[in-house]
């Protein structure tokens, strides 16, 4: 019975994610998209080259009304990606955001 | 070389023809005067989805500076000009999705790290007057690692419309499109997506 306090202790500090993604998912759920967004860039300095990673930044640009940074993260998902349907995505929130 | 840029530049050109509008080019638009907007029926994924949408295409014809009419019985006209003729716009929401999951593959990379330590000794001899130092550095690198395979999962919005416009007088279509956009809030992604719509509507009709 005493040790359950130590347990409990234990169990937060490894249960906590590790992983920039895994945060940045949690604080979108929470609707924390500068914290989700603040994760996501340490995500993609760890795979510079992940254009799922580029997408969700854009995203996260956009729903916080930062368009410049959205292009950005859209041309370089576009550069890195070879799915049809993400470079269509992308070529889409391009067209939207260069809209004169 | 040039025909790895002839391809691309046709492949181009073939694409940008393929998502562009349909237009009656015999069609003189300068005449319109005003465009009927039909009321939008409700997508089944998402009841008043059709109203949403409606509302935003007043909004964006409004914040376009053209003219809007909202009747009580909920007819919206939009007067675009002087002319005498008038268009009947439909819209057709093709897809209202608001959880739409999304896999990141992503690796994870440990950059490892270098550990230098320094050790340093002074010794002083009174007698002999000397002094002697002496020093010693471990430098350890760990290689770090890279682990590859983690996925992790989101929900996205998706809206796509339909939008089509035809001669009152004469029943032909003039002028139909379809766009589609994404997001992470649903009345964003459907607002932009009308936005979009309306955008070209707008170029078309100046």
């Amino acid at each position: 019975m005493k040790y359950i306090p130590y347990l409990l202790l234990i169990n937060i500090i490894f249960s906590a994610p590790d992983d920039p993604l895994v945060k940045a998912l949690s604080a979108m759920k929470a609707g924390l998209y500068r914290d989700a967004l603040s994760h996501v860039v340490e995500a993609q300095n760890m795979d510079q080259t992940n254009p799922e990673v580029f997408r969700l930044k854009a995203l996260l640009h956009e729903a916080l009304d930062e368009e410049n940074e959205a292009l950005i993260a859209w041309k370089s998902c576009l550069t890195y990606s070879k799915n049809k349907l993400l470079k269509e995505e992308a070529t889409v929130h391009i067209k939207s955001l260069t809209r004169e | 070389m040039i025909k790895r840029l002839f391809f691309t530049l046709f492949s181009m050109g073939i694409i940008g023809c393929w998502y562009g509008p349909a237009i009656n080019t015999n069609y003189d638009f300068g005449k319109v005067g005003k465009i009927n907007i039909h009321e939008v029926q409700d997508h089944s994924n998402l009841f008043g989805s059709g109203k949403m949408v409606q509302t935003s295409l007043s909004h964006n014809f409004l914040k376009y500076g053209f003219s809007v009419i909202e009747s009580e019985l909920g007819n919206v006209v939009v007067s675009v000009g002087s002319g005498d003729q008038s268009l009947e716009l439909s819209c057709i929401i093709t897809e209202f999705t608001d959880s739409e999951v999304i896999v990141v593959p992503y690796r994870h990379e440990d950059r490892g790290y270098t550990k230098t330590i320094v050790d340093q000794a002074s010794e002083a001899d009174a007698g002999n007057k000397k002094a002697e130092t002496s020093s010693s550095t471990t430098t350890t690198t760990h290689g770090g690692a890279i682990s590859q395979g983690s996925r992790v999962e989101y929900t996205r919005t998706r809206v796509g419309i339909m939008l089509k416009m035809r001669d009152t007088n004469s029943g032909n279509l003039v002028w139909s499109n379809s766009y589609w956009y994404s997001g992470l809030e649903l009345h964003r992604t459907a607002e932009t997506c009308v936005k979009n719509g309306i955008h070209q509507l707008r170029k078309l009709l100046q």
